[in-house]
């Protein structure tokens, strides 16, 4: 635990707080406020993201503190954008996501700056790594409707929106490509830095492992459609375990050393 | 007819379940796969039975393809589909396996990988390969330079026994005050191979411009009271003190880049040249050559890797029709639809 008493950590702190109380506000059925203090959180945890790129001199993407923070901004857009546009509601549960996601970069990961190691210095870094923070969150989007599915309970009354089964495909079928295209990025860049375009390691492994749950996940879905849909949630929310594991274990663990663990 | 239709449904429900455990299958290796750590992954996953394995991941694709209609159908699919046969295809080609192969049956007599070490001004041919054998390169690599580049400014850090900490820039002449109970720290030159010549009963720091590499920055301290005190502060031999130093000093360089001038050279005749570093490897001959490591006591080699380009066409082939095809399927076929019937 590491309270960081600078402008950086106040900042992701009041990001929190500002989440925190959006999802408290809308649970009271206070459906506008709690949008505008989303807005509020999100405005802030854009700051703390351009003050942390403005700091560190590079697209602030290196390493979890970073990658968390990136998390923490772009729920918010992410929400607005399924809501509108996929007919996926659930942005109240999307504020506690916010809060969730920046919880570590407040509390648990060192802000210490870093400069670049060279095979970081790739115009490929930025790319891979977002498509990959836009793919956990919209994945993590998919876990939450499964949840959902699995337990009754639906947070959206709007009848515009999609059922929990539908929008927990809806979401993992806009977080897939963005999955594929976060491996395929790796493997190329992985080519260009290290010589081979597939070094078996442990991070390799495991993002090679979420994506085929969700290869599995389509298969089963095209082979019984809705009939089991108490199975293809269950398939939706271990995706997210192994994200979980492939972000945080494969990163953290000394059992998983290998090419990725300045990614710390 | 009818029996027709009910034997391709079983074969289809067959090859859909069998696709299943496969993608079941290979989820487990991968899992055990980090567990061995990437050395160990690499041996297992390139071995004899795991290349049946993936061969038979090449024979469901393909018959996926001849059986489900909708995969010719829908041309985002046969992509998908295609892509990852091309993928593995490709993989199969350029292992180590694939190598060996080819050069049992057609005679092909190609380095899949291995490493050259270079001194600078030398020219090489030899590759040191993964069995502890040697092979020869139709051409020769020639190292016309090393050299390490650090970002800048680089850093002394000055500790005091109470556990305050400074990090002051490196920059010939430049004054630092550590407050009124320390004084200050002045950086007086800095060296790149700090040497000690002896003229007459007198000893000389100097900066050699001969081989070898030892980066260090002459300090000066004047605490509080006037007492100056002049040390050398070495990068590579941390902990010069004395238990009566109130001052703990450190020098680090941050590693921005390695760069090593290539000149590939054939019969006296220079065919390419590259400054390669690391993510810019050149490219020469069927053969990537790659920065991996160095002379880190002197800088006077670097050693390259080299790894053969087969089957990478074919890979990045798959990836390519992989990538189109599930941005196409999930994406983008929605996108046109929506704008379709917006326009109706």
């Amino acid at each position: 635990m590491e309270i960081k008493y600078t402008i950086q950590g106040l900042l992701i702190y009041a990001a929190i707080g500002a989440y925190v109380l959006a999802f408290v506000t809308s649970l009271l059925r206070r459906g506008k406020a709690g949008h505008v203090l989303y807005i509020f959180g999100f405005i802030i945890a854009v700051f703390a993201f351009g003050y942390r790129w403005y700091h560190v001199g590079h697209v602030p993407l290196q390493n979890l503190f970073e990658v968390f923070l990136c998390l923490g901004m772009i729920c918010y857009p992410v929400s607005l954008f399924c809501q509108r546009i996929l007919r996926v509601g659930g942005r109240c549960v999307d504020m506690l996501i916010g809060a969730i996601v920046l919880f570590p970069a407040g509390f648990i990961f060192s802000a210490q700056p870093q400069q670049l190691p060279p095979a970081l210095q790739s115009w490929l870094f930025a790319p891979h790594v977002a498509v990959y923070t836009l793919s956990y969150i919209l994945m993590a989007k998919a876990t939450f409707q499964a949840l959902s599915q699995l337990t009754g309970k639906s947070y959206d009354g709007d009848e515009k929106l999609l059922q929990p089964e539908q929008a927990t495909y809806r979401m993992i079928c806009a977080g897939f490509p963005m999955l594929t295209l976060g491996l395929v990025l790796g493997s190329w860049w992985g080519k260009l830095a290290w010589g081979d375009y597939w070094g078996w390691d442990p991070k390799e492994l495991w993002s090679l492992a979420s994506w085929l749950v969700y290869v599995g996940y389509f298969h089963f879905r095209y082979m019984f459609g809705k009939k089991h849909a108490r199975i293809n949630s269950t398939w939706a929310i271990a995706g997210m375990v192994v994200i979980v594991i492939t972000l945080l274990w494969a990163n953290l663990s000394k059992l998983f050393s290998g090419l990725h663990s300045y990614a710390t | 007819m009818d029996i027709d239709k009910g034997l391709k449904n079983r074969i289809r429900r067959f090859a859909m379940w069998t696709t299943m455990v496969l993608i079941a299958l290979l989820f487990c290796l991968s899992v055990y796969g980090a567990f061995l750590g990437p050395k160990r992954a690499k041996e297992f996953f390139n071995s004899i039975p795991l290349a049946v394995f993936w061969l038979l991941y090449i024979i469901i694709l393909i018959a996926g393809i001849g059986l489900f209609r909708r995969l010719l159908r829908v041309p985002a699919l046969l992509l998908i589909h295609a892509g990852c046969i091309f993928i593995l295809a490709g993989a199969l080609w350029s292992s180590t396996g694939g190598h060996e192969l080819r050069q049992k049956l057609l005679g092909i007599d190609k380095i899949r990988t291995g490493q050259m070490v270079i001194y600078e001004g030398d020219l090489e041919n030899l590759v040191a390969l993964e069995n502890n054998q040697q092979a020869k390169l139709p051409f020769s690599v020639k190292l016309k330079d090393f050299r390490i580049e650090y970002y800048k400014p680089e850093y002394l850090w000055v500790q005091s026994r109470e556990g305050q900490s400074w990090k002051i820039p490196v920059e010939t002449g430049g004054e630092f005050s550590l407050g009124a109970d320390f004084g200050t720290v002045k950086i007086l030159k800095v060296f790149e191979n700090f040497k000690i010549t002896i003229d007459g009963d007198k000893r000389r720091a100097i900066d050699d411009s001969g081989p070898g590499s030892n980066p260090a920055i002459e300090v000066e301290i004047k605490s509080p009271d006037g007492i100056v005190d002049t040390r050398y502060v070495f990068e590579r031999f941390p902990g010069h003190s004395y238990p009566e130093d109130r001052l703990l000093l450190s020098y680090h360089r941050i590693i921005s880049d390695y760069i090593s001038e290539l000149e590939i050279i054939k019969d006296g005749k220079v065919l390419a040249k590259k400054d390669i570093e690391v993510n810019h490897p050149l490219h020469f001959g069927g053969y990537h050559f790659y920065q991996s490591s160095y002379d880190a006591e002197a800088g006077q080699y670097t050693v390259l890797e080299v790894v053969s380009d087969s089957g990478l066409s074919l890979v990045y082939g798959g990836y390519l029709m992989l990538c189109i095809g599930v941005l196409w399927h999930l994406w983008l076929r929605h996108i046109f639809t929506g704008i379709k019937l917006k326009s109706e």
